[in-house]
Protein backbone atom coordinates (compact mmCIF):
# COMPACT_ATOMS: atom_id res chain seq x y z
CA UNK A 1 0.00 0.00 0.00
CA UNK A 2 2.66 2.36 -0.05
CA UNK A 3 3.29 4.67 -2.58
CA UNK A 4 6.47 4.98 -5.04
CA UNK A 5 6.05 1.06 -5.42
CA UNK A 6 5.47 1.65 -9.17
CA UNK A 7 8.82 3.07 -9.60
CA UNK A 8 9.78 -1.19 -9.90
CA UNK A 9 9.88 -1.87 -13.51
CA UNK A 10 7.41 -4.69 -14.91
CA UNK A 11 10.09 -5.87 -17.04
CA UNK A 12 12.35 -6.70 -14.23
CA UNK A 13 9.74 -9.10 -12.72
CA UNK A 14 10.95 -12.53 -14.15
CA UNK A 15 14.59 -11.74 -13.10
CA UNK A 16 14.28 -10.30 -10.04
CA UNK A 17 11.75 -13.27 -9.18
CA UNK A 18 14.73 -16.03 -9.96
CA UNK A 19 16.80 -13.86 -8.43
CA UNK A 20 14.58 -14.30 -5.08
CA UNK A 21 15.25 -18.24 -5.64
CA UNK A 22 18.57 -17.44 -4.60
CA UNK A 23 19.08 -14.38 -2.14
CA UNK A 24 16.20 -14.87 -0.30
CA UNK A 25 14.54 -12.21 1.14
CA UNK A 26 16.65 -9.37 0.60
CA UNK A 27 15.58 -9.69 -3.39
CA UNK A 28 11.75 -10.14 -2.67
CA UNK A 29 11.49 -7.23 -0.78
CA UNK A 30 12.35 -4.97 -3.92
CA UNK A 31 9.29 -6.21 -5.43
CA UNK A 32 5.67 -5.15 -5.06
CA UNK A 33 3.58 -7.46 -3.03
CA UNK A 34 1.04 -8.67 -4.81
CA UNK A 35 -1.41 -8.83 -1.57
CA UNK A 36 -1.58 -5.52 0.72
CA UNK A 37 -0.56 -7.55 3.38
CA UNK A 38 0.54 -11.24 4.80
CA UNK A 39 -1.17 -13.29 1.82
CA UNK A 40 -4.06 -15.42 2.45
CA UNK A 41 -3.65 -18.34 4.54
CA UNK A 42 -2.30 -21.08 1.87
CA UNK A 43 -1.67 -19.28 -1.08
CA UNK A 44 2.51 -18.93 -3.36
CA UNK A 45 1.88 -15.23 -4.77
CA UNK A 46 4.17 -16.51 -7.01
CA UNK A 47 1.97 -18.69 -8.65
CA UNK A 48 -0.38 -16.58 -9.79
CA UNK A 49 0.66 -15.83 -13.15
CA UNK A 50 -3.05 -14.00 -14.33
CA UNK A 51 -3.43 -10.71 -14.17
CA UNK A 52 -6.21 -8.89 -12.10
CA UNK A 53 -7.84 -5.62 -13.62
CA UNK A 54 -10.76 -3.76 -11.44
CA UNK A 55 -13.02 -1.66 -13.00
CA UNK A 56 -14.57 0.68 -10.57
CA UNK A 57 -16.99 3.39 -10.23
CA UNK A 58 -21.15 3.99 -9.19
CA UNK A 59 -23.63 2.77 -10.52
CA UNK A 60 -24.55 4.50 -13.85
CA UNK A 61 -21.09 4.76 -14.63
CA UNK A 62 -21.05 2.17 -17.60
CA UNK A 63 -18.91 -0.49 -15.83
CA UNK A 64 -20.94 -3.36 -16.84
CA UNK A 65 -20.90 -2.58 -20.44
CA UNK A 66 -16.74 -1.78 -20.11
CA UNK A 67 -16.82 -5.20 -18.90
CA UNK A 68 -18.87 -6.54 -21.91
CA UNK A 69 -16.78 -4.50 -24.61
CA UNK A 70 -13.63 -5.99 -22.94
CA UNK A 71 -14.49 -9.44 -22.35
CA UNK A 72 -15.00 -9.69 -26.01
CA UNK A 73 -12.07 -7.86 -26.99
CA UNK A 74 -9.87 -9.78 -24.91
CA UNK A 75 -11.13 -13.12 -25.99
CA UNK A 76 -10.60 -11.92 -29.82
CA UNK A 77 -6.78 -11.44 -28.94
CA UNK A 78 -6.55 -14.94 -27.50
CA UNK A 79 -7.08 -14.49 -23.52
CA UNK A 80 -9.08 -16.28 -21.33
CA UNK A 81 -11.26 -14.30 -19.18
CA UNK A 82 -12.97 -14.66 -15.66
CA UNK A 83 -15.11 -12.27 -13.83
CA UNK A 84 -16.09 -11.20 -10.46
CA UNK A 85 -18.21 -8.38 -8.80
CA UNK A 86 -20.83 -8.57 -6.20
CA UNK A 87 -22.88 -11.01 -4.45
CA UNK A 88 -21.72 -13.12 -7.04
CA UNK A 89 -20.53 -16.52 -4.71
CA UNK A 90 -22.13 -19.07 -4.15
CA UNK A 91 -21.76 -18.88 -0.44
CA UNK A 92 -23.30 -15.80 0.70
CA UNK A 93 -24.38 -14.09 -2.56
CA UNK A 94 -28.29 -14.46 -2.66
CA UNK A 95 -28.17 -14.44 1.23
CA UNK A 96 -26.97 -10.80 0.96
CA UNK A 97 -29.90 -10.30 -2.10
CA UNK A 98 -32.10 -11.41 0.95
CA UNK A 99 -30.68 -8.87 3.19
CA UNK A 100 -30.74 -6.10 1.34
CA UNK A 101 -34.58 -6.95 0.36
CA UNK A 102 -35.48 -6.78 3.89
CA UNK A 103 -33.64 -3.31 4.91
CA UNK A 104 -33.41 -4.56 8.59
CA UNK A 105 -29.51 -5.73 8.08
CA UNK A 106 -27.31 -3.57 10.29
CA UNK A 107 -24.08 -1.83 8.63
CA UNK A 108 -21.45 -3.75 10.49
CA UNK A 109 -23.36 -7.24 9.33
CA UNK A 110 -23.41 -5.87 5.75
CA UNK A 111 -20.27 -4.97 5.70
CA UNK A 112 -18.83 -8.43 6.54
CA UNK A 113 -21.43 -10.53 4.78
CA UNK A 114 -19.92 -8.46 1.66
CA UNK A 115 -16.46 -9.42 2.94
CA UNK A 116 -17.59 -13.17 2.96
CA UNK A 117 -18.67 -12.46 -0.67
CA UNK A 118 -15.78 -10.97 -1.69
CA UNK A 119 -13.42 -13.68 -0.16
CA UNK A 120 -15.49 -16.29 -1.07
CA UNK A 121 -14.89 -15.59 -4.82
CA UNK A 122 -11.73 -14.46 -4.54
CA UNK A 123 -10.22 -17.78 -3.06
CA UNK A 124 -12.35 -20.38 -4.88
CA UNK A 125 -13.39 -18.28 -8.06
CA UNK A 126 -10.23 -15.87 -8.77
CA UNK A 127 -7.06 -17.67 -7.73
CA UNK A 128 -7.22 -20.59 -9.38
CA UNK A 129 -8.65 -18.50 -12.43
CA UNK A 130 -4.48 -16.78 -12.00
CA UNK A 131 -2.94 -19.60 -11.20
CA UNK A 132 -4.29 -20.90 -14.64
CA UNK A 133 -2.99 -17.48 -16.14
CA UNK A 134 -6.14 -15.79 -17.12
CA UNK A 135 -7.09 -12.45 -16.82
CA UNK A 136 -10.12 -11.21 -14.59
CA UNK A 137 -11.76 -8.45 -15.23
CA UNK A 138 -13.63 -7.36 -11.86
CA UNK A 139 -16.44 -5.53 -11.73
CA UNK A 140 -16.03 -3.61 -8.53
CA UNK A 141 -14.03 -4.95 -5.85
CA UNK A 142 -12.74 -3.90 -2.09
CA UNK A 143 -12.95 -0.52 -3.00
CA UNK A 144 -16.58 0.06 -3.66
CA UNK A 145 -17.04 -2.26 -0.08
CA UNK A 146 -14.49 0.10 1.59
CA UNK A 147 -16.23 3.18 0.42
CA UNK A 148 -19.85 1.79 1.47
CA UNK A 149 -18.60 1.26 4.81
CA UNK A 150 -16.94 4.17 5.53
CA UNK A 151 -19.63 6.39 4.67
CA UNK A 152 -21.12 4.67 7.33
CA UNK A 153 -18.72 5.31 10.02
CA UNK A 154 -17.05 2.12 9.95
CA UNK A 155 -13.31 2.79 9.96
CA UNK A 156 -11.16 2.94 7.22
CA UNK A 157 -8.02 1.17 9.34
CA UNK A 158 -10.44 -1.07 10.13
CA UNK A 159 -11.65 -2.18 6.71
CA UNK A 160 -8.45 -2.14 5.51
CA UNK A 161 -7.16 -4.58 8.35
CA UNK A 162 -9.92 -6.84 6.60
CA UNK A 163 -9.02 -6.55 3.22
CA UNK A 164 -5.31 -6.51 3.80
CA UNK A 165 -5.04 -10.36 2.84
CA UNK A 166 -6.65 -9.91 -0.78
CA UNK A 167 -5.15 -9.44 -3.64
CA UNK A 168 -3.52 -5.96 -5.12
CA UNK A 169 -4.70 -5.86 -8.60
CA UNK A 170 -2.54 -4.80 -11.83
CA UNK A 171 -4.80 -2.27 -13.11
CA UNK A 172 -7.88 -0.15 -11.30
CA UNK A 173 -9.99 1.60 -13.59
CA UNK A 174 -12.15 4.52 -11.77
CA UNK A 175 -14.86 4.98 -14.45
CA UNK A 176 -15.46 8.85 -12.42
CA UNK A 177 -18.98 10.13 -13.36
CA UNK A 178 -21.27 12.86 -11.38
CA UNK A 179 -23.53 12.05 -9.53
CA UNK A 180 -26.20 13.62 -11.76
CA UNK A 181 -25.10 12.12 -14.47
CA UNK A 182 -25.24 8.60 -12.81
CA UNK A 183 -28.79 9.65 -11.81
CA UNK A 184 -29.90 10.15 -15.25
CA UNK A 185 -28.24 7.24 -16.24
CA UNK A 186 -29.66 5.04 -13.30
CA UNK A 187 -33.64 6.41 -13.79
CA UNK A 188 -33.45 5.83 -17.33
CA UNK A 189 -32.06 2.28 -17.22
CA UNK A 190 -34.41 0.83 -14.14
CA UNK A 191 -37.39 3.97 -14.54
CA UNK A 192 -36.64 4.12 -10.56
CA UNK A 193 -33.23 4.45 -7.70
CA UNK A 194 -32.54 1.73 -5.33
CA UNK A 195 -32.69 1.97 -2.19
CA UNK A 196 -29.12 1.19 -1.41
CA UNK A 197 -27.48 3.70 -3.89
CA UNK A 198 -29.67 6.18 -2.36
CA UNK A 199 -28.38 5.92 0.64
CA UNK A 200 -31.69 5.94 2.03
CA UNK A 201 -30.56 3.79 5.01
CA UNK A 202 -28.88 6.60 6.46
CA UNK A 203 -31.65 8.91 6.29
CA UNK A 204 -29.99 12.27 4.21
CA UNK A 205 -32.69 13.32 2.92
CA UNK A 206 -37.11 12.51 2.40
CA UNK A 207 -36.17 13.54 -0.82
CA UNK A 208 -35.39 10.51 -3.54
CA UNK A 209 -33.01 12.74 -5.73
CA UNK A 210 -31.26 14.67 -2.92
CA UNK A 211 -30.66 11.40 -0.91
CA UNK A 212 -29.32 9.82 -3.93
CA UNK A 213 -27.19 13.04 -4.87
CA UNK A 214 -25.78 13.08 -1.33
CA UNK A 215 -24.87 9.72 -1.01
CA UNK A 216 -23.19 9.54 -4.38
CA UNK A 217 -20.96 12.12 -3.31
CA UNK A 218 -20.36 11.02 -0.17
CA UNK A 219 -19.32 8.00 -2.15
CA UNK A 220 -17.01 10.21 -4.58
CA UNK A 221 -15.31 11.77 -1.95
CA UNK A 222 -14.21 8.15 -0.59
CA UNK A 223 -13.18 7.56 -4.04
CA UNK A 224 -10.85 10.04 -4.20
CA UNK A 225 -9.36 9.12 -0.89
CA UNK A 226 -9.00 5.48 -2.21
CA UNK A 227 -7.61 6.59 -5.64
CA UNK A 228 -4.46 8.33 -3.78
CA UNK A 229 -4.32 5.61 -1.62
CA UNK A 230 -3.93 2.82 -4.08
CA UNK A 231 -2.91 4.86 -7.35
CA UNK A 232 -6.63 4.27 -9.52
CA UNK A 233 -6.43 5.36 -13.12
CA UNK A 234 -8.93 7.76 -12.94
CA UNK A 235 -11.21 7.92 -15.98
CA UNK A 236 -13.99 10.20 -17.41
CA UNK A 237 -16.81 8.04 -16.99
CA UNK A 238 -19.16 10.55 -19.27
CA UNK A 239 -17.11 10.28 -22.24
CA UNK A 240 -18.45 7.90 -25.09
CA UNK A 241 -18.26 4.43 -24.30
CA UNK A 242 -16.35 3.81 -26.99
CA UNK A 243 -13.76 6.42 -26.12
CA UNK A 244 -13.58 5.01 -22.46
CA UNK A 245 -13.14 1.52 -24.30
CA UNK A 246 -10.22 2.89 -26.34
CA UNK A 247 -8.52 4.25 -23.23
CA UNK A 248 -8.67 0.69 -21.43
CA UNK A 249 -7.87 -1.12 -24.29
CA UNK A 250 -4.52 0.86 -24.72
CA UNK A 251 -4.07 0.70 -21.45
CA UNK A 252 -4.75 -2.73 -20.65
CA UNK A 253 -2.84 -4.07 -24.10
CA UNK A 254 0.43 -2.18 -22.77
CA UNK A 255 0.14 -4.02 -19.79
CA UNK A 256 -0.22 -7.40 -21.73
CA UNK A 257 1.53 -6.40 -23.99
CA UNK A 258 -0.37 -6.55 -26.90
CA UNK A 259 0.62 -5.06 -30.18
CA UNK A 260 -2.74 -3.89 -31.86
CA UNK A 261 -5.59 -2.09 -29.56
CA UNK A 262 -8.13 -2.51 -32.65
CA UNK A 263 -11.84 -3.72 -31.70
CA UNK A 264 -15.09 -3.17 -33.61
CA UNK A 265 -17.20 -5.30 -31.33
CA UNK A 266 -19.32 -7.91 -33.02
CA UNK A 267 -23.13 -7.51 -34.02
CA UNK A 268 -24.17 -9.07 -30.33
CA UNK A 269 -23.00 -6.14 -28.77
CA UNK A 270 -23.29 -2.84 -30.88
CA UNK A 271 -25.95 -1.83 -28.94
CA UNK A 272 -23.67 -1.54 -26.14
CA UNK A 273 -21.57 0.83 -28.58
CA UNK A 274 -23.31 4.24 -28.57
CA UNK B 1 -2.03 -5.03 17.90
CA UNK B 2 -1.00 -8.98 18.43
CA UNK B 3 -2.24 -8.35 22.47
CA UNK B 4 -4.79 -6.35 23.40
CA UNK B 5 -3.66 -3.36 25.57
CA UNK B 6 -5.25 -4.09 29.16
CA UNK B 7 -9.32 -3.12 28.87
CA UNK B 8 -10.25 -0.19 30.83
CA UNK B 9 -12.95 -0.80 32.74
CA UNK B 10 -14.66 2.75 32.16
CA UNK B 11 -18.08 1.63 30.15
CA UNK B 12 -20.14 4.13 28.34
CA UNK B 13 -23.06 1.84 29.02
CA UNK B 14 -24.96 0.63 32.16
CA UNK B 15 -25.12 -2.66 31.55
CA UNK B 16 -22.52 -5.26 32.29
CA UNK B 17 -21.23 -8.49 29.82
CA UNK B 18 -20.18 -11.63 31.62
CA UNK B 19 -18.20 -14.56 28.93
CA UNK B 20 -17.63 -17.73 29.63
CA UNK B 21 -14.89 -19.61 27.19
CA UNK B 22 -12.89 -23.20 27.29
CA UNK B 23 -12.72 -26.07 24.72
CA UNK B 24 -15.76 -28.31 23.59
CA UNK B 25 -16.43 -30.08 26.81
CA UNK B 26 -14.72 -28.05 29.17
CA UNK B 27 -18.02 -27.37 31.25
CA UNK B 28 -18.28 -23.67 30.54
CA UNK B 29 -21.86 -24.48 29.45
CA UNK B 30 -22.78 -26.26 32.35
CA UNK B 31 -21.64 -23.67 34.58
CA UNK B 32 -23.33 -20.56 32.55
CA UNK B 33 -26.50 -22.03 32.45
CA UNK B 34 -26.42 -22.60 36.50
CA UNK B 35 -25.16 -18.67 36.50
CA UNK B 36 -28.41 -17.82 34.31
CA UNK B 37 -30.63 -19.28 36.72
CA UNK B 38 -29.67 -18.24 39.57
CA UNK B 39 -30.09 -14.95 38.10
CA UNK B 40 -33.19 -15.62 36.81
CA UNK B 41 -34.60 -16.73 40.34
CA UNK B 42 -33.82 -13.83 41.32
CA UNK B 43 -35.76 -11.41 39.19
CA UNK B 44 -32.61 -10.25 37.49
CA UNK B 45 -32.50 -8.07 34.00
CA UNK B 46 -30.77 -10.48 32.77
CA UNK B 47 -29.87 -11.71 28.91
CA UNK B 48 -28.53 -15.21 27.50
CA UNK B 49 -26.77 -15.03 24.15
CA UNK B 50 -25.04 -18.00 22.46
CA UNK B 51 -22.42 -18.16 20.02
CA UNK B 52 -23.29 -18.81 16.52
CA UNK B 53 -27.16 -18.80 16.90
CA UNK B 54 -28.61 -15.87 14.64
CA UNK B 55 -30.60 -17.40 11.81
CA UNK B 56 -29.22 -14.20 9.51
CA UNK B 57 -26.29 -17.18 8.42
CA UNK B 58 -27.60 -20.27 9.07
CA UNK B 59 -28.43 -21.00 5.10
CA UNK B 60 -25.11 -20.01 4.47
CA UNK B 61 -23.10 -21.89 6.91
CA UNK B 62 -25.05 -25.20 5.99
CA UNK B 63 -24.41 -25.00 2.54
CA UNK B 64 -20.88 -23.92 2.73
CA UNK B 65 -20.49 -27.17 5.86
CA UNK B 66 -22.33 -29.41 3.34
CA UNK B 67 -20.35 -28.90 0.41
CA UNK B 68 -17.07 -28.41 2.04
CA UNK B 69 -16.73 -24.79 0.73
CA UNK B 70 -15.30 -22.88 3.67
CA UNK B 71 -11.99 -21.55 3.78
CA UNK B 72 -10.64 -20.74 7.13
CA UNK B 73 -11.09 -17.15 5.56
CA UNK B 74 -14.42 -17.20 4.91
CA UNK B 75 -15.25 -19.63 7.48
CA UNK B 76 -14.07 -16.86 10.30
CA UNK B 77 -15.58 -14.15 8.36
CA UNK B 78 -19.26 -15.87 8.23
CA UNK B 79 -19.19 -16.10 12.06
CA UNK B 80 -17.87 -12.67 12.57
CA UNK B 81 -20.89 -11.55 10.30
CA UNK B 82 -22.82 -13.37 12.75
CA UNK B 83 -21.70 -11.82 15.62
CA UNK B 84 -22.20 -8.55 14.22
CA UNK B 85 -25.77 -8.86 13.89
CA UNK B 86 -26.06 -10.56 17.57
CA UNK B 87 -23.31 -7.59 18.57
CA UNK B 88 -25.78 -5.06 16.86
CA UNK B 89 -29.04 -5.83 17.30
CA UNK B 90 -29.10 -7.53 20.96
CA UNK B 91 -26.02 -7.08 22.98
CA UNK B 92 -25.10 -3.33 22.39
CA UNK B 93 -28.59 -2.06 22.50
CA UNK B 94 -29.19 -4.53 25.95
CA UNK B 95 -26.00 -3.11 27.31
CA UNK B 96 -26.75 0.36 26.58
CA UNK B 97 -30.31 -0.37 28.41
CA UNK B 98 -28.64 -1.83 31.35
CA UNK B 99 -29.00 -5.51 31.28
CA UNK B 100 -26.56 -7.98 32.40
CA UNK B 101 -25.69 -10.06 29.72
CA UNK B 102 -24.84 -13.32 29.48
CA UNK B 103 -22.55 -14.65 26.30
CA UNK B 104 -21.73 -18.75 26.13
CA UNK B 105 -18.21 -18.11 24.27
CA UNK B 106 -17.60 -14.91 22.60
CA UNK B 107 -14.60 -13.31 20.57
CA UNK B 108 -12.32 -15.36 21.93
CA UNK B 109 -13.61 -18.58 20.75
CA UNK B 110 -12.24 -16.90 16.90
CA UNK B 111 -9.32 -15.84 18.08
CA UNK B 112 -8.51 -19.69 20.02
CA UNK B 113 -10.24 -21.31 17.22
CA UNK B 114 -9.61 -19.48 14.02
CA UNK B 115 -6.12 -19.14 14.60
CA UNK B 116 -5.62 -22.76 15.05
CA UNK B 117 -7.21 -22.88 11.36
CA UNK B 118 -4.32 -20.47 10.27
CA UNK B 119 -6.03 -16.67 10.20
CA UNK B 120 -3.56 -14.30 11.32
CA UNK B 121 -4.07 -13.06 14.90
CA UNK B 122 -3.37 -9.35 14.23
CA UNK B 123 -5.99 -10.06 11.29
CA UNK B 124 -8.56 -11.56 13.55
CA UNK B 125 -8.00 -8.57 16.44
CA UNK B 126 -8.77 -6.32 13.57
CA UNK B 127 -12.23 -8.14 12.62
CA UNK B 128 -13.81 -8.17 16.08
CA UNK B 129 -12.43 -4.71 17.32
CA UNK B 130 -16.12 -3.18 17.22
CA UNK B 131 -16.94 -5.90 19.99
CA UNK B 132 -17.41 -4.86 23.67
CA UNK B 133 -14.95 -5.84 26.03
CA UNK B 134 -16.14 -8.20 28.96
CA UNK B 135 -16.47 -6.79 32.44
CA UNK B 136 -15.65 -10.88 33.46
CA UNK B 137 -14.59 -13.76 31.34
CA UNK B 138 -14.32 -16.80 32.78
CA UNK B 139 -11.68 -19.17 31.14
CA UNK B 140 -12.66 -22.99 32.27
CA UNK B 141 -10.08 -25.51 31.06
CA UNK B 142 -10.12 -29.31 31.72
CA UNK B 143 -7.44 -31.28 30.83
CA UNK B 144 -7.25 -32.25 27.06
CA UNK B 145 -8.15 -35.81 27.95
CA UNK B 146 -10.68 -35.07 29.78
CA UNK B 147 -12.67 -32.69 27.41
CA UNK B 148 -11.98 -35.09 24.22
CA UNK B 149 -13.60 -37.93 26.15
CA UNK B 150 -16.58 -35.76 26.99
CA UNK B 151 -17.25 -34.90 23.46
CA UNK B 152 -16.43 -37.73 21.62
CA UNK B 153 -18.58 -40.18 24.60
CA UNK B 154 -21.24 -38.38 24.05
CA UNK B 155 -21.25 -38.03 20.27
CA UNK B 156 -22.17 -40.76 17.73
CA UNK B 157 -19.79 -39.10 15.07
CA UNK B 158 -17.68 -36.01 15.09
CA UNK B 159 -18.83 -33.65 11.96
CA UNK B 160 -16.46 -32.44 9.61
CA UNK B 161 -15.41 -28.79 10.72
CA UNK B 162 -15.80 -29.25 14.49
CA UNK B 163 -13.57 -31.93 14.44
CA UNK B 164 -10.68 -29.97 12.12
CA UNK B 165 -10.68 -32.05 9.24
CA UNK B 166 -10.43 -29.01 6.71
CA UNK B 167 -6.88 -28.77 8.11
CA UNK B 168 -5.85 -31.93 6.70
CA UNK B 169 -4.11 -33.12 9.90
CA UNK B 170 -5.71 -36.77 9.95
CA UNK B 171 -7.64 -38.58 8.23
CA UNK B 172 -9.13 -40.13 11.45
CA UNK B 173 -11.76 -37.96 12.87
CA UNK B 174 -10.83 -38.90 16.55
CA UNK B 175 -7.51 -38.13 16.06
CA UNK B 176 -7.94 -35.04 13.83
CA UNK B 177 -10.51 -33.31 16.37
CA UNK B 178 -7.55 -34.08 19.53
CA UNK B 179 -4.92 -32.15 17.64
CA UNK B 180 -7.33 -29.42 16.60
CA UNK B 181 -9.10 -29.01 20.51
CA UNK B 182 -5.23 -28.82 21.50
CA UNK B 183 -4.24 -26.11 19.40
CA UNK B 184 -7.35 -24.31 20.57
CA UNK B 185 -6.33 -25.08 24.09
CA UNK B 186 -3.43 -23.54 23.73
CA UNK B 187 -4.28 -20.42 22.06
CA UNK B 188 -6.87 -20.19 24.86
CA UNK B 189 -3.72 -20.23 27.49
CA UNK B 190 -1.99 -17.35 25.44
CA UNK B 191 -4.55 -15.36 25.85
CA UNK B 192 -5.21 -15.71 30.08
CA UNK B 193 -3.13 -12.55 31.20
CA UNK B 194 -3.61 -10.32 27.83
CA UNK B 195 -7.21 -10.49 28.21
CA UNK B 196 -8.00 -11.24 31.90
CA UNK B 197 -9.08 -14.30 31.83
CA UNK B 198 -10.35 -15.78 35.21
CA UNK B 199 -9.37 -18.81 35.26
CA UNK B 200 -12.05 -21.95 36.17
CA UNK B 201 -10.99 -25.28 36.68
CA UNK B 202 -13.13 -27.65 34.91
CA UNK B 203 -12.15 -30.94 36.61
CA UNK B 204 -13.84 -29.39 40.10
CA UNK B 205 -17.27 -30.85 41.25
CA UNK B 206 -20.11 -28.83 39.38
CA UNK B 207 -21.84 -27.56 42.26
CA UNK B 208 -18.54 -26.69 44.16
CA UNK B 209 -17.47 -24.80 40.94
CA UNK B 210 -20.67 -22.64 40.26
CA UNK B 211 -20.38 -21.66 44.29
CA UNK B 212 -17.38 -19.99 43.28
CA UNK B 213 -18.47 -18.14 39.93
CA UNK B 214 -21.60 -17.22 41.59
CA UNK B 215 -19.00 -15.36 44.36
CA UNK B 216 -16.63 -14.16 41.71
CA UNK B 217 -19.72 -12.40 39.84
CA UNK B 218 -21.02 -10.70 43.12
CA UNK B 219 -17.60 -9.39 43.66
CA UNK B 220 -16.95 -7.98 40.19
CA UNK B 221 -20.48 -6.55 39.62
CA UNK B 222 -22.93 -4.58 41.25
CA UNK B 223 -25.67 -6.95 40.97
CA UNK B 224 -28.33 -4.70 42.84
CA UNK B 225 -27.95 -2.25 39.66
CA UNK B 226 -30.03 -5.23 37.44
CA UNK B 227 -32.15 -6.34 40.62
CA UNK B 228 -35.85 -5.94 40.56
CA UNK B 229 -37.04 -2.59 41.45
CA UNK B 230 -38.51 -2.34 44.48
CA UNK B 231 -42.39 -1.10 44.50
Amino acid sequence: MKRGEKSVPKAKAPKAAAARKKKGKAAAAELPSRFYGSPLPGVKPEELSGTLVVIEGTDGSGRSTQISLLTEWLESEGFAVQTMGLRRSYLVGEDIDGLLAENTVTRMTLALMYSTDFFDQLERRILPALRSGLIVLADRYIFTLIARAAVRGIGRDYLHGIYETSLRPDLTFWLNVRPEIAFDREFKKSQTISYWESGRDMSLSNDLFQSFIRYQSMIKREFEYLSKRHGFIEMDGESSVADVNRILRTRIASHLGIRSTHYTPSHALTHLWR
Amino acid sequence: MATAPAPALKREYPGALVVVEGIDGSGKSTQLYLLKRWLEIGGYRIHFTEWNSSPLVKSATRRGKQRRLLTPTTFSLLHAADFADRCERQIMPLLHGGYLVLADRYIYTAFARDAARGCSPHWLRNLYSFAPTPDITFYFRAPLDVAVNRIVAGRPKLKYYEAGMDLGISLDRAESFRIFQERILNNYDAMVDSDNFVLMDGTVRVNKLQKLMRQIVGERISLQQFAPKKR
